[in-house]
């Protein structure tokens, strides 16, 4: 077996395949059509497509939508739901918040589970784990019947308070595997130990909705692998961006509801800390979608609930803001008169009306096309060629005569709307956090990165945006840099002050068992796993929580509660601009993550410019930029032949087979020293 | 060279840019403002709003938030520039105000607002209002039921300026933290409406210096021109036209053997509509008077959500829609009449003028939903332990509309996007164990869509001393069905149910209790009203209820005229022909 390592990343439009030489450093990339239907088959067929054995590989990683996928589309399996007497509403009911508080015609979406599948037994635990009410346990196997005759093919179980003692779901869940051994069983204590029944029960049966679906796609995928002659684990990317057996992922599909956007961000981080960035911005610039992320001192910032159309989900997930926005976003004229653009997409069918696949409604792509911005001879590599005249057409007529404008302040009305969305979004996940996005360096990836990394960096004075090696495929190559991780979480309502430093940590020894026990499946025999513990606070009588890292244990027993206290006071003083040192505070929260290193992939260095950029230089083009009524002459650049060290001054257009970078008027571009863009202001 | 940027008329690009940089600062504003609040009024129940506005006090954009209340903040502007004029505000001004005579609401809801300058002149106003932790008064925390003027419901603020030029008021802010029961939350919510209004303040700055004060001012005008053209369109699309609707009020909290008539017509005229109260009772001795302000908001929420209920709402929207309402009367009383419970009438007109309007757009209105409803638990005597006050939001059902059944188990529309709480986080917060939360299958208006249904919510207290407040409405005359469709249930608090002891309150009541150690209260809301006429149901809708256990056979066939039977496993069945058979003879007796 050599040392190979092959990353398979989904997305909405295309699966992306990196290959790693571990020996080399060398990385070879493959794109092939994702279509939900034949997913296994697709793969199957891009990984013919590279040059590689099969069992030469020594690890498949694995990003996938088919959790979220299955949830979006309501294509899951038919699942009963048991839990304790009097609650099984709950479900149903939810927090009963009304988002649209102008729209008296609101409904939330409908239960997954409906009510004649849910059924009560009698059991009851107070919120410290006291029995209240043994579990009956005859009428469990009752309702495990009638489930059986209703013909489900999974059962979720949630009691109430089950955070604190899993017992009588843990029994019930041996009763079904005697009663009705074939069905998919999940509890929900087994999926989160936090409290908060709606969020919880919505957790457990979003996870064992989505059990029978996700198990058979696995097992299709690792037979025909097998097949193929791989001898190596599956391993699947989780909501945080870790990594979890194929087998774990079976039990606990939840985990994996944010696996496709996460590959960027962990490519971030890695990224970032090769070159000495620890404070990014990533943002994903797809075709129809605009993700984007913070790391923070080269930690991914994350959040400890989601939710997948107004469903919740109680996981920690990396905290990625999406937009409708991209490529492919259409640009329209609203029922008032205004200028809009997006959150409809011309998506991949039919798509911008540059491709000639039929698309009509004028997008984000076909503005820049008609900007001059993006070569048309060379899109996606010769492989299509753009339909310049039908862009400009469409812009004319759907954007530009109705408003009164020429067909260039048309075009650049629609790149700048769109930059202004993005921008929202960007906002949207640094201010609500309490940090200045001007702290950060901006790091543009997925296809459509290069084409807005100028605009929004100039727009929201950040000082430095980076386009990546490869950048369309930077997510794939992101999630080969993926640790093993196991999260743990415990609700445990008390005050701080009851508490020292070693009671504090004797409350981890449950979490740290199980986290464990479960890293053995994941990588059996593995040594050096990693414990992060956290603890989420508040001031005594507020609600919010505020997420604080504790110290090693070492430190933290050396150091005192003290040192935790004032730790959440300072993170409460950068969340919320306030803190109350000195007023008492709860402990809400234990959560721990365990995490087993893997082995990254090296980045290459390139080879060194001419320092100008001479060598790589293609042809001149006219390009629009602010000035609509003049296109300027501008310098086209070809990516592969740039060499680390050149400097290029703005405007000019870098060009590689799946991604163009605009370097505007009075930018700078640099070359690193591993073949990154760095954009900068000149004055 | 010629730039996007053109000298005399605005682009439709910057116009939009602008636009949206109003709607993120308002956004802004709210954000600050949830996370600097020491009040869970505010970060819990979201009882507040946000807004910009220009400086003739007219909307720009708003911070999602409590509906009623945005409308309000409009009024608050205009009439604090009544009385100092354009001129009377300098930069660093705060102002502080919530006489609901010039702010709309009640007392609690305390406004904060800042005017904006830019280059020494005067560009507009952030504003946000917020429902206090306590403003002094005769109830702790306000909602004081049997207030019988304006006096007794708390400290009157009528557009006073805390800080001047950027100085703190030490006298004022001496006088506020004396005279209110929870001076720390009240200081620290101060502080984060201040904040939130100054987030505003340089949103506005930032985006003159990039783009011109007038440019602004202009770009929001041909917003404020597109949204009318727009609202004016909706309404001319309304066939044209004068419809009415009626409720009566259970009492006024002091008169309590009077029941105080709302009356609404609207008035749809060509791209105009009015809504007229003419026919309302006059000012009621007890606070359920509703100062023309809210009576507005209120008929400007249900007009909103018939025409554009996703548009960020601005000053453009309201212009085509005229309000009247005359003089002492309930929707327009005069001071010091107390206002402190005006929320029952305003979510009353909500629902009248929504029934009004469903006759001239029947598929975008709603019938009416259940009433806002609450049982309140507090301890106050430390000697049973440490004094708590427990609000639950309680939710009921949503009104039927011309297509669908109304929604189950959702939060009254008047207060937004408020959540209830987890009984897994109530339970570990006040000695209570919550043994029921379900939904209630009883007291919803059927119809051809019925209305949504409201909740059971069975408290067990595990602590003697426990009271409750309790607030109820629409008992005797119910929220309506529409063209056909029942009426909605009521509200009914139950008292110790299954014991000797059990008693129903329906009358909300300011204190009751005190209760003890294993004694039940039961909160069972009401459903909302429903649509059409029930034997037009769909009877594939009625056998998933069957199904689902929300509806018996017998209640089929009483409702609905449907005949469920059971097929060889026990799953309900309809018998089509006799189904068909019984409706035809229910038509012919109801036409005989």
């Amino acid at each position: 077996m050599s040392d190979k390592r092959l990353a398979v990343d989904v997305g909405g439009t295309f699966i992306d395949f990196v290959l790693l030489d571990e020996a080399t450093g060398a990385v070879e990339v493959e794109k092939e059509p994702s279509l939900i239907r034949e997913l296994p088959e697709h793969i199957f067929r891009g990984i013919n497509r590279l040059a590689v054995d099969l069992s030469d590989l020594e690890m498949i990683i694995h990003g996938s939508t088919i959790v979220i996928n299955t949830i979006l589309q309501e294509v899951g399996g038919k699942v009963g739901l048991i839990t304790t007497q009097g609650f099984r509403d709950v479900l149903e009911l939810g927090r009963g918040n009304r988002p649209q508080v102008y729209n008296l015609l609101y409904k939330p979406p409908k239960p997954l589970i409906p009510r004649y599948l849910r059924f009560e037994v009698p059991e009851r635990l107070s919120y410290k784990g006291e029995v209240v009410t043994p579990l009956d346990e005859s009428a469990t196997r009752e309702a495990i019947e009638k489930l059986k005759g209703r013909g489900v093919e999974a059962i979720a179980v949630c009691f109430l308070h089950a955070y604190a003692d899993p017992g009588h779901e843990r029994r019930v869940r041996e009763i079904a595997a005697e009663a009705f051994p074939e069905a998919y069983v999940a509890i929900s204590s087994d999926v989160t130990g936090e409290f908060r029944e709606f969020e919880r029960t919505s957790t457990v049966s979003l996870n064992t909705y989505v059990m029978p679906r996700i198990g058979a796609y696995l097992s299709d995928l690792e037979h025909r692998l097998a097949d193929g002659g791989y001898q190596g684990a599956l391993s699947i990317i989780q909501s945080t961006g870790g990594l979890m057996s194929s087998e774990e992922a079976r039990h606990l599909p939840i985990r994996t509801l944010e696996s496709g956007p996460a590959g960027g961000v962990i490519g971030a981080v890695a990224l970032g800390r090769k070159i000495g960035q620890s404070n990014l911005i990533a943002a994903d610039v797809g075709g129809t979608s605009f993700d984007v992320a913070m790391v923070l001192d080269g930690r991914p910032f994350e959040k400890s609930e989601t939710t997948v159309n107004e469903r919740p989900v109680l996981q920690p997930t990396i905290d990625i803001a999406s937009i409708g926005a991209g490529g492919g976003s259409i640009a329209w004229i609203d029922d008032a008169g205004g200028f809009r653009v997006g959150p409809l997409s011309a998506e991949a069918d039919p798509g911008p009306v540059c491709f000639g696949r039929g698309g009509t409604e004028p997008t984000v792509t076909d503005a820049h096309v008609v900007l001059g911005r993006i070569n048309p001879d060379l899109f996606l590599g010769h492989r299509m060629e753009l339909d310049v005249d039908g862009a400009a057409q469409a812009i004319q007529d759907k954007i530009a005569d109705p408003l009164g404008l020429t067909l260039t302040e048309a075009a650049f009305g629609i790149t700048h709307l769109a930059d202004t969305n993005m921008i929202h979004a960007i906002r949207r996940v640094t201010i609500e956090r309490g940090h200045d996005p001007r702290d950060f360096s901006l790091l543009c990836y997925g296809g459509g990165g290069g084409l807005f990394a100028g605009s929004l960096m100039r727009e929201m004075q950040i000082g430095q945006a980076i386009i990546p090696l490869n950048p369309a495929v930077f997510s794939a190559w992101g999630i080969l840099n993926s640790d093993f991780r196991e999260d743990a979480v415990r609700t445990s309502v008390m005050p701080t002050s009851d508490l020292d430093a070693d009671q504090l940590l004797a409350l981890f020894d449950a979490l740290q068992e199980q986290l464990e026990q479960r890293m053995k499946k994941n990588a059996p025999g593995a040594e050096g796993m990693r414990l992060i513990h956290m603890a989420d606070m508040r001031y005594e009588g507020q609600e919010h929580t505020v997420k604080v890292p504790l110290p090693p244990p070492d430190e933290l027993r050396a150091q005192g509660i003290q040192a935790v206290q004032e730790r959440f006071d300072e993170l409460h003083q950068t969340t919320y601009a306030h803190s109350s040192p000195g007023m008492p505070t709860e402990l809400v929260n234990l959560r721990m993550a365990a995490v087993l290193e893997s082995k990254k992939p090296e980045l290459a260095e390139i080879q060194e410019g001419s320092g100008d950029g001479s060598a790589a230089f293609k042809a001149n083009r006219q390009v629009y930029f602010k000035d609509v009524d003049d296109a300027m002459d501008c310098p086209t650049f070809d990516r592969g032949a740039l060499g680390s060290g050149d400097r290029i001054a703005g405007p000019a257009i870098i060009e590689e087979w799946n991604s163009t970078t605009i370097v505007h008027p009075g930018q700078l571009l640099e070359v690193d020293a591993y073949g990154n863009l760095i954009i900068s202001e000149v004055a | 060279m010629a730039t996007v940027s053109m000298e005399k008329q605005i682009d439709p690009i910057t116009t939009q840019v602008i636009r949206n940089a109003m709607v993120t600062a308002a956004e802004e504003m709210r954000l600050t403002l949830v996370k600097t609040a020491y009040n869970p009024l505010i970060y819990e129940v979201q009882d507040f709003a946000v807004a910009l506005l220009n400086r003739e006090g007219e909307m720009l954009a708003q911070g999602t938030s409590l509906p009623l209340f945005l409308p309000a903040l409009t009024f608050t502007i205009k009439s604090g520039l009544e009385k100092f004029g354009t001129g009377g505000f300098d930069e660093g001004d705060v102002m502080l105000a919530n006489d609901p005579y010039s702010t709309g609401t009640h007392i609690s809801d305390t406004s904060i607002y800042m005017p904006i300058f830019f280059d020494g002149e005067l560009q507009g106003f952030c504003a946000n209002t917020a429902h206090w932790a306590d403003v002094g008064g005769k109830t702790p925390g306000g909602w004081c039921p049997d207030s019988n003027d304006v006096f007794q419901e708390g400290m009157i603020f009528p557009h006073l300026k805390l800080y001047e030029e950027g100085q703190l008021n030490r006298t004022m802010m001496d006088y506020i933290m004396a005279n209110t029961r929870f001076p720390d939350l009240v200081r620290g919510d101060l502080g984060a409406q201040i904040a939130a209004c100054k987030t505003g303040v340089n949103r506005y700055v930032a985006l003159c210096e990039k783009y011109g004060a007038e440019t602004a001012r202009e770009a929001m005008e041909l917003v404020f021109d597109q949204s009318e053209a727009l609202m004016r369109r909706m309404i001319g699309e309304m066939p044209d036209g004068e419809w009415s609707a009626e409720t009566s009020m259970d009492h006024d909290g002091i008169v309590k053997d009077v029941q105080r008539k709302i009356k609404v017509t609207v008035r749809i005229e060509g791209d105009e509509a009015t809504v007229d109260f003419t026919g309302t009772d006059e000012t009621a001795t007890g606070p359920i008077n509703c100062p023309l302000a809210a009576s507005r908001a209120a008929a400007e929420i249900a007009f909103k959500s018939a025409t554009l209920p996703h548009e960020p709402a601005n000053e453009g929207h309201s212009r085509p829609l005229k309000v009247i309402s005359p003089e002492h009367t309930i929707t327009n009383p005069s001071w010091p009449a107390p206002c402190d419970s005006y929320g029952y009438a305003a979510l009353i007109i909500i629902d009248l003028v929504s029934e009004a309007l469903s006759y001239a757009v029947p598929d975008r209105t709603v019938a009416g939903e259940y009433m806002l409803f609450g049982a309140w638990f507090f301890r106050t005597d430390p000697r049973f332990g440490k004094p708590f006050i427990y609000i639950d939001p309680v939710d009921g059902g949503g009104g039927a509309s011309s297509f669908d059944d109304g929604a189950d188990g959702l939060i009254f529309h008047g207060d937004g996007d408020a959540p209830n709480t987890p009984v897994e986080v109530a339970e570990s917060r006040y000695p209570i164990r919550i043994e029921r939360y379900e939904l209630h299958t009883e007291e919803y208006g059927v119809g051809r869509f019925r209305g949504g249904m409201g909740t059971i919510r069975d408290y067990r207290f595990l602590t003697d001393s426990v009271s409750t407040q309790v607030a109820n409405e629409q008992t005797k005359c119910r929220p309506h069905g529409l063209h056909g469709g029942a009426d909605a249930g009521i509200n009914r608090l139950w008292v110790r149910p299954g014991t000797e002891q059990q008693e129903i309150i329906t009358e909300r009541v300011s204190f009751y209790g005190p209760f003890v150690t294993n004694d039940v209260l039961s909160c069972r809301t009401g459903g909302g009203g429903g649509f059409g006429d029930p034997l037009e149901r769909d009877p594939e809708r009625v056998r998933w209820e069957v199904l689902n256990e929300l509806l018996t056979p017998e209640q089929a066939r009483e409702s609905y005229g449907v005949i469920v039977g059971e097929d060889g496993d026990g799953d309900p069945v309809i018998d089509l022909a006799a189904t068909e058979a019984l409706r035809t003879e229910r038509r012919a007796s109801a036409s005989a």
